[in-house]
């Protein structure tokens, strides 16, 4: 893990609690680590586990899964499916020896401009600290050699 | 006489009198101790029925096959409890009507086959519950639990080299009463979530997929480990899914025939420790 | 082949100080599919707006993308200049290199790395959008006002008010609601009778109010604008057009002793009856399961004794009708808890320990007593009463959690009646804290106590028997720290004010949600607190939580102004980011029904021509949907989409990155 490390996360979002909250951090001027790219969806309803799984494949070090606190979701009840569809989801790849700390979670609110800023820090510093996933993405780089004969 | 007897004689009148159309059960298979799945139409072929400690395949995945229960006519099969979990779920996902299954309910026990009482789905209400409480095969529970003790990096070591083997035959699929979709996400190709080809990537995302969508559905009967020609333990990964919904949601597939599918539900105050 | 447009802002200085846009507008002009990519300071700007458009009918583009501001914010004004160009508007992507990159970020090398890449993928999601068209759906213009209570009558005369048609449906045999049962009403004392028949009167005589007493809705279908309401007509073996409301065969009817439901039990109707003087409609109904001639086949006095030609029919039937209606207003009130399971406070044991309601009925002049407040037992008069307040509310262990919000005022206020009315009375009563929130309130309740009398102890009753003739209540002063024990004549618990017993299943009838008590969920509890999430259908009253009068019809006049504006337009237009099933892959596992938050989605039956049933598959009603996407999560076999947010659109996306 050398210091020029700069991990890869990505990050999906619902666009009415945490892509606000992100905005919100914009128009505050907070600093945060330009690591992140964010996936504007319209409810944490909408992120499928596939989506985990395609950012890692390109490459991601961390993906972050991001939606309304339980009670505020938009739609009523999106974030509650999520929210069981993340705890089967995550337990599969922690067994299957997907790290835990590598996939993440969390409710951001449109007004929680400042926990978003914290929370990608935060993940950014520990993906750093975890190093590159190099595990998974050498299953990528694998089938670019074979295709490349 | 025996239950193998008992069951022939009733197979045979049931076909008999017209009150169902078909028996899913099993006949002799190609060596002594192999049986394969046997679909009497007439009293004489129910004849042929065997019932023994040999017949241990979970025949709901013959009730699934494309419209066979269309016209609305009854089919009796052989169950074991698995078997049953699984007829729980396939009703309650709408894939099976109740009234349209007559049940042959069997046990194995320590080499024993005993008769399971009743006939209909709801006279198993109780079974449920009873398998509910029931310990899952120690051997699968030790390895899962060695697993789980290796530390990440060691479990994808584990699971990329037991991935790699995957020829994506799908046979696994083919076995699983469950997986009774029309298209598989897997013959999706706009956009082509997962990869086909059996590169370890691909391998690794088809195993995934397979295992999220069987979460809180597998009745734990084991066909798709049984059927896969390359051994990878698909056991425990079911039964690692399987205690995450009975621990998280307090979730047991196939327990009773109107429960709601554990992840078309949910419940306000569902654990979410992991959740920052 | 895609044509892509990538336009990138300056914001001024807001994006260009911290991204090399020079640098972006290279990168990305080497991907392919971009057609042109241009920089400029204010692309929101008129001139900025104009060399979008000019741009996309030079190049005949297929698809823009707008590297500036949040999606938020100039979304609209972006696709309005699409479509003001021949684009389709949905054709329009914005890449969020403002609040996401420039505004975030410090080291410009990174943050313009993260702008191309931002970039980059909606260029690749832009590729994949399809032309999509605003849904736009008829509206029909007729409200269904479901509980004929104060807050029904409200929502109902002010829809009215402004014209517009209003179905009122009560299920009671008059409207009137719990209101009509009260005596007098804080925090001004006027009887509570006489500001409500007037209004009761007006929704009846209201040319565009059709009121439906003894009737309830079986069944609604349909989606905002567009709802059908199936209703069944109870029927009450007297013809609403004939009666004239003459009373003869109440008077004349020989089963006098049913205790009546509008009194509380303290007085007695006939089996033929209005639940009130001032019913409205003032026609009577047949009680079946008291009357004689029902339960032995003989009697008939009543219809003997009316002047009016087959206006008592025995033989008449529930009916059903079916309304259109373009929006629902549900003001279906409450009950008061069943105070038996405080065994503690002997209610249903002791015949004077009452419900603060039954103490409304003794205080009303129109009530079994005539207002004299009298003891249910031997009808004499109390001299000291014990009041106890959260007798259920704010109680976790037996009663519910939440605060009834109305005890505290009713309560003094029953204390204030009984002084007015015996001089000489004491009202003493158990609290856990005052809440006299509200515009005279706490005047009130200081009034209660410091010109009637009303003594205040802060502390719970633990016991309470009967001795002598007398209710001895057992309790604690907590402010003192010592034990109480008084002989009361009568006692009155302010008991907690509960969802209807069947308000659970109603809403599952309707399509709206509720809390873990059965109160009705609003879409949001502060900025939206009169929708429902269901569109088109809206709450007031204590339907959603407890209370009062004035907050009741507060929330009946927001909920009509919601549907008022509704019905201000002939067309509704709604974002088509709506879901869709592909039958030939739908596997009928059905699961998406159940996860839709909207219950939006349903069964549909596939047949061949021959009508034979081929199979089954869900179905989303575009009307319904909001565009979560849980169910295109949800479906294993990828057979759900959902517009503005495809598979195939997100997987590009994804992939770009």
């Amino acid at each position: 893990m050398s210091e020029s490390f700069e991990p890869k996360i990505v990050a999906f979002v619902c666009t009415y609690c945490t892509y606000a909250g992100a905005d919100l951090a914009g128009t505050s001027r907070l600093k945060y680590a330009p690591n992140v790219r964010i996936v504007r969806l319209p409810c944490t309803g909408r992120i499928s586990p596939m989506f985990i799984l395609k950012a890692l494949q390109k490459g991601a070090d961390s993906v972050l899964v991001s939606g309304c606190h339980p009670g505020d979701c938009h739609f009523a009840a999106g974030n509650y499916h999520a929210r069981r569809r993340w705890t089967v989801f995550r337990a599969l790849l922690a067994f299957t020896g997907i790290p835990e700390e590598r996939i993440r979670f969390s409710w951001v609110s449109a007004a929680e401009g400042a926990k978003f800023a914290d929370l990608i820090n935060e993940i950014t510093e520990e993906t750093k600290k975890l190093g590159p996933f190099t595990q998974y993405q050498e299953l990528q780089k694998a089938i670019e050699t074979q295709s490349s004969y | 006489m025996g239950i193998q007897e008992q069951y022939r004689s009733e197979a045979a009148e049931l076909l008999s009198s017209g009150e169902v159309k078909l028996v899913i059960g099993f006949g002799a298979g190609s060596t002594a101790d192999r049986r394969r799945p046997l679909f009497a139409r007439t009293p004489e072929e129910s004849e042929k029925l065997v019932l023994d400690q040999n017949c241990i395949a979970n025949l709901t995945t013959y009730l699934v096959a494309g419209g066979l229960l269309t016209d609305g006519k009854k089919v009796a099969v052989f169950l074991k409890p698995d078997g049953i979990r699984s007829l729980n779920i396939l009703i309650a996902e709408s894939q099976v009507k109740a009234e349209q299954v007559v049940i042959f309910g069997f046990a194995i026990e320590n080499n024993e086959v005993t008769p399971l009482e009743g006939r209909s789905i709801s006279d198993f209400a109780k079974l449920g519950e009873k398998l509910r409480t029931a310990t899952p095969p120690p051997s699968v529970q030790e390895e899962a639990e060695r697993l789980e003790a290796m530390g990440s990096s060691g479990r994808f070591e584990y699971w990329k080299e037991q991935f790699s083997k995957c020829i994506k035959c799908y046979a696994c699929r083919q076995a699983c009463p469950m997986c009774y979709c029309r298209r598989c996400i897997v013959d999706v190709n706009q956009p082509q979530w997962v990869s086909t080809s059996s590169h370890t990537l691909g391998n690794f995302e088809w195993n995934l997929v397979r295992a999220f969508h069987l979460a809180g559905r597998c009745a734990a009967c084991g066909a798709c480990d049984r059927a896969c020609p390359v051994n990878i333990p698909l056991r425990l990964i079911n039964y690692r899914m399987g205690k995450e919904v009975k621990e998280a949601f307090d979730y047991f597939a196939g327990e009773s025939s109107d429960q709601n599918p554990v992840l078309a539900s949910f419940r306000q105050d569902d654990p979410e420790t992991f959740i920052l | 082949m895609a044509k892509i447009g990538v336009f990138v802002c300056h914001c001024g200085e807001n994006i260009a100080s911290n991204v090399d846009t020079a640098n972006l507008v290279r990168k990305v002009s080497e991907h392919p599919g971009v057609e042109v990519c241009a920089e400029y300071k204010y692309f929101c700007s008129d001139p900025g707006q104009e060399t979008v458009k000019r741009a996309i009918r030079e190049n005949g583009l297929t698809g823009v993308v707008v590297a500036a501001c949040s999606p938020r914010m100039h979304e609209t004004t972006f696709r309005k200049a699409c479509a003001e160009a021949g684009l389709n508007p949905y054709m329009l992507e914005m890449a969020n290199i403002r609040e996401h990159c420039s505004w975030v970020h410090s080291d410009k090398e990174k943050a313009t790395e993260k702008a191309i890449e931002i970039t980059r993928s909606l260029v690749e999601k832009v590729k994949r959008n399809n032309n999509l068209k605003p849904i736009s759906v008829p509206v029909t213009r007729r409200a269904l006002v479901i509980g004929g209570g104060i807050a029904g009558i409200q929502a109902a005369l002010d829809i009215a008010g402004a014209g517009r048609e209003v179905i009122l449906v009560e299920r009671e045999p008059s409207i009137g609601g719990h209101m009509s049962q009260l005596s007098e009403t804080f925090p001004t004392l006027d009887c509570s009778q006489c500001i409500l028949t007037p209004r009761m009167v007006e929704a009846i005589q209201h040319p565009n109010i059709k009121v439906l007493t003894y009737s309830e809705v079986e069944e609604v279908d349909g989606y905002i604008g567009n709802f059908k309401a199936k209703i069944r007509k109870k029927s009450r073996y007297v013809d609403i057009d004939k009666c004239t409301g003459c009373g003869d065969c109440i008077q004349k009817c020989p089963v006098k002793k049913v205790p009546s439901e509008f009194e509380c039990g303290l007085g007695n109707r006939t089996a033929i009856y209005t639940p009130f003087a001032q019913a409205v409609p003032n026609v009577p109904v047949i009680d079946t399961t008291r009357c004689t001639y029902f339960k032995n086949g003989k009697c008939k006095i009543c219809q003997k004794t009316c002047q009016i030609e087959n206006c008592i029919d025995f033989g008449m039937q529930d009916t059903f009708e079916e309304y259109e209606v373009g929006a629902i207003v549900v003001a279906t009130g409450f009950q008061i808890q069943d105070t038996t399971l405080y065994g503690e406070y002997g209610y249903g044991r002791y015949k004077d320990v009452i419900t603060g309601l039954s103490f409304e009925r003794l205080a009303s002049a129109s009530g079994p007593t005539s207002g004299v407040i009298k003891r249910p037992s031997d009808g004499k008069e109390p001299e000291t009463i014990v009041f106890i307040q959260c007798a259920g509310s704010r109680d976790p262990s037996k009663g519910v959690r939440y605060c009834s919000k109305i005890c505290c005022m009713y309560t003094a206020k029953h204390a204030m009646l009984y002084a007015h009315k015996n001089h000489d009375g004491r009202s003493r009563i158990f609290y856990m804290d005052i809440r006299a929130a509200g515009k005279g309130y706490d005047e009130f309740t200081r009034r209660a106590i410091e010109e009637d009398g009303a003594e205040y102890l802060r502390g719970r009753v633990s016991k309470l028997y009967e001795e002598n003739g007398k209710l001895i209540v057992r309790g604690v002063d907590s402010l003192l720290g010592k034990p109480v024990e008084i002989a009361a004549d009568m006692v009155v618990l302010a008991t907690a004010i509960v969802p209807q017993p069947d308000a659970r299943e109603f809403a599952k009838r309707i399509g709206i949600g509720y809390d873990e008590y059965g109160f009705y969920n609003e879409a949001h509890m502060k900025l939206r607190p009169v929708e429902t999430a269901t569109a088109g259908i809206y709450l007031c009253g204590a339907c959603q939580s407890p209370k009062d009068i004035p907050d009741s019809v507060a929330q009946a006049s927001a909920a009509a102004a919601k549907v008022l504006g509704l019905f201000s337009r002939e067309q509704l237009e709604r974002e088509p980011v709506v879901a869709s099933v592909s039958d030939a892959t739908c596997a009928g596992c059905f699961g998406c029904v159940m996860a839709c938050p909207y219950n939006a989605i349903d069964v549909r039956d596939i047949n061949d021509r021959n009508g034979n049933l081929i199979k089954q598959v869900a179905d989303v009603n575009p009307g319904l949907c909001q565009g979560c996407g849980t169910c295109v999560t949800f479906c294993r076999s990828n057979s759900i989409d959902l517009a503005g947010f495809t598979e195939n659109q997100i997987f590009a996306e994804i992939m770009a990155l």
